[in-house]
């Protein structure tokens, strides 16, 4: 078994394994696979409780994964700002592994299109790959309706 | 090898990443192209405890092994007698976790464990086998030294 304390360095491993064998196209249909099959229970938690439901999901998995982070939910916008994120730190800074170049790109192709489906505006900026800082906005449109209206 | 005195981090959720992963490897390069891409992993991800082998044997791995189910609070009986070292994985925590949760569970995944366990072996001088039965969570995997 793999364990899932292993898991990010083989993450890496697997996006260099891909894209020697397909090119960068290939690590970005897997990412896109992520996004569109894998990721079920952040679309249930988005569909059922909007910006409220994107807060729930991170806080469990960003708690879980540690690092350091913070969030931030408003009425109308949801916002992480990673300080510390725990995934980049294994890869560019243990030294386990040769690190995949573009690792921080696969949070762009996962997270931004599928809130983009609920009808929100997504911006996720990398800003310091290699000392894990990003930060991902998301925002409700004025007269744009999203799951916060259901939820209300 | 990972033995810095602080529990990883533990978000199991990456068991059903890693299957996502595996049944994509095997969809777009059959059960070779993931066979090669689980194989690479002892020269990279696994060099460490390759090295923790070569050094310690498979007191090395017992204390590896005893970790991570201890971290991922698995169900396993550990031994190490008379040059063989057991796992007998009563509950799987990759299994168990991707059912409780509802994760899609790769129609190969269990190769993973043997196609690792024997590449990281085969680095270090060893032999590995196992007996799995995924349906159930269960399996058991054997370590031996190689034949020379």
């Amino acid at each position: 078994m793999i364990s899932c304390t292993d898991f990010i360095w083989v993450y890496s491993e697997l996006f260099k394994f891909l894209e020697a064998r397909g090119g960068e196209a290939k690590v970005i249909e897997f990412w896109r696979g992520i996004s569109d099959e894998f990721l079920t229970n952040l679309r249930e938690y988005v569909a059922e409780d909007g910006l409220k439901g994107m807060f729930r999901y991170w806080s469990h998995t960003l708690g879980e994964e540690g690092g350091r982070h913070h969030m931030t939910l408003y009425d109308d916008m949801f916002v992480i700002d990673m300080h510390d994120c725990p995934s980049a730190k294994k890869i560019f800074r243990d030294g386990r592994v040769e690190p995949y170049p573009k690792y921080c790109e696969h949070c762009r192709w996962l997270y931004p299109p599928l809130l983009e489906e609920f009808g929100y505006e997504v911006d996720y900026h990398v800003l310091d790959c290699e000392k894990g800082a990003c930060r991902l906005t998301v925002r409700k449109p004025p007269g744009v309706m999203t799951p916060d209206d259901k939820a209300q | 090898m990972v033995d810095d005195g602080q529990k990883p981090s533990v978000h199991k959720d990456f068991h059903g990443a890693l299957s996502f992963g595996l049944a994509f490897v095997e969809s777009q390069y059959g059960e070779e192209g993931m066979a090669e891409f689980l194989e690479s992993l002892a020269d990279s991800v696994y060099a460490p405890l390759v090295r923790d082998i070569r050094a310690g044997g498979l007191a090395a791995l017992e204390e590896y092994w005893r970790k991570v189910f201890e971290w991922e609070e698995g169900d396993v009986d550990i031994a190490l007698e008379d040059g063989v070292l057991t796992l007998a994985v009563n509950r799987c925590p990759a299994i168990a976790h991707m059912k409780e949760y509802g994760y899609a569970i790769a129609p190969h995944f269990c190769e993973h464990t043997r196609i690792v366990n024997e590449a990281i072996c085969r680095a270090a001088g060893y032999a590995a086998s196992v007996e799995y039965d995924q349906d159930a969570g269960r399996c058991t995997q054997t370590f031996r030294r190689a034949e020379a």
